[in-house]
């Protein structure tokens, strides 16, 4: 086709756009994802029996911050690689201050509980499903930003996909303590995290991939 | 007629507000600017260098959201050519050289490419002011030596002089000296 002819059609077709687009667009399909998350949680896994108890207690709101203010984090960083002039990266250092501060809380645990029952503290009862569960609620999570990202215009495919992974698995461990009664920091630092980081693993490399435009 | 920064960017915000009149004419000054920018870079055939412009232009036009209103107009537009650029030549599977690969591959391999870029600047350092000019103008910027000869007021023959004695001696100092 000629380029002049390429040009009188396209313009034919061009609707005002707002200005935080790029925002609506993730956060449309974050909410698809988690509408499905908030599903499997409530319909397979089942909601602790005693969350409303939970609610006002420390270690489920430890719980919530950490994966919340990560999932705040990852979103930030994924909404600049939707851009096409994303080489410049910032408040990536922003996913740093829920991990620190976690990691501060469970150096204070140790030092309250005997070295004798560290073992347990850390494995909890979960450990060897929990992060299979965070990597599975992710997956929902996941296509919904992948449907985000089909009008998006991401130039580094992998670094896209790890941050759409990571806020994918930072939402769905977000989603994953409503079912969980782990009480531990060192218990949500390692298996949550490693859940996590499994998401946004999967996501460095599916998106070459599947973020392809 | 070469358009600015200023005036690209104000008729893509208007485009954006819904001004089809101004996504229009957008569209039409982009088209000499991707030409030159894709034949300076893709080192391919016309062919090849037209359906570059017209990928970028319809990613241009149905990306447009993703440009940000607040920022440089110039950087949007040549992240998304580069982009169409790489996509392109992996789509073909021909291996053709890429201008400015070292900036493509900043994020894989950032360390490596500051060092090969320092060492450059190092090399070309130790060259006559004109004679280093000549070669970043014509080797790593990619202009001809009639458009470095313009940019610089000087003959072209002058140019061609500069470059082949300037990368006779790095040759020399790279051969002989470095180790």
């Amino acid at each position: 086709m000629n380029t002049d002819d390429l040009i009188a059609q396209l313009s034919t077709d061009v609707p005002r756009v707002r200005r935080h687009s790029v925002g609506w667009r993730l956060g449309l399909g974050l909410a698809g994802g988690l509408i499905v998350s908030l599903t499997i949680v409530v319909a397979v896994m089942g909601v602790r029996p005693d969350l409303s108890v939970a609610m006002h207690g420390f270690s489920f709101w430890m719980k919530w911050t950490y994966t919340i203010s990560l999932s705040i984090a990852a979103v930030v960083v994924t909404a600049q690689l939707a851009r096409p002039d994303s080489a410049r990266l910032r408040w990536l250092w922003l996913l740093a201050i829920p991990v620190a501060l976690l990691a501060g809380l469970g150096g204070l645990e140790l030092l309250r509980t005997p070295p004798g029952e560290w073992l347990a503290m850390w494995l909890g009862e979960s450990w060897m499903v929990c992060p299979w569960r965070v990597l599975t609620l992710a997956a929902p999570i996941f296509v919904g930003l992948l449907w985000s990202f089909r009008r998006l215009a991401p130039t580094r495919l992998r670094a896209a996909g790890a941050a759409a992974g990571l806020a994918a698995g930072a939402f769905a461990a977000t989603v994953y303590c409503i079912h969980c009664p782990e009480v531990s920091a060192i218990f949500v630092l390692t298996w949550y995290s490693l859940g996590i980081v499994l998401a946004a693993s999967a996501g460095a490399l599916l998106g070459p991939r599947l973020l392809r435009w | 007629m070469r358009a600015n920064e200023d005036e690209l960017r104000g008729l893509m915000i208007d485009g954006l507000d819904g001004n089809a009149g101004a996504h229009t004419s957008l569209l039409r000054l982009l088209v000499p600017l991707l030409r030159s920018y894709y034949r300076r870079h893709a080192n391919g055939s016309a062919d090849d260098i037209e359906d570059l412009v017209q990928e970028t232009l319809i990613a241009v036009h149905t990306r447009r959201a993703t440009y940000d209103r607040d920022r440089p107009f110039a950087s949007w537009l040549f992240a998304i050519a580069r982009y169409k650029m790489i996509d392109h030549f992996r789509r073909v599977r021909r291996l053709q050289p890429i201008e400015g690969m070292e900036e493509l591959l900043v994020a894989e391999a950032f360390e490596g490419a500051s060092i090969a870029r320092i060492d450059v600047d190092d090399l070309l350092g130790t060259l006559p002011v004109k004679q280093a000019r000549m070669i970043r103008a014509t080797r790593i910027d990619g202009l001809s030596v009639a458009e470095a000869a313009a940019a610089d007021g000087l003959g072209e023959s002058d140019v061609k002089v500069s470059v082949h004695r300037g990368l006779k001696s790095l040759m020399a100092r790279i051969q002989g000296g470095g180790r």
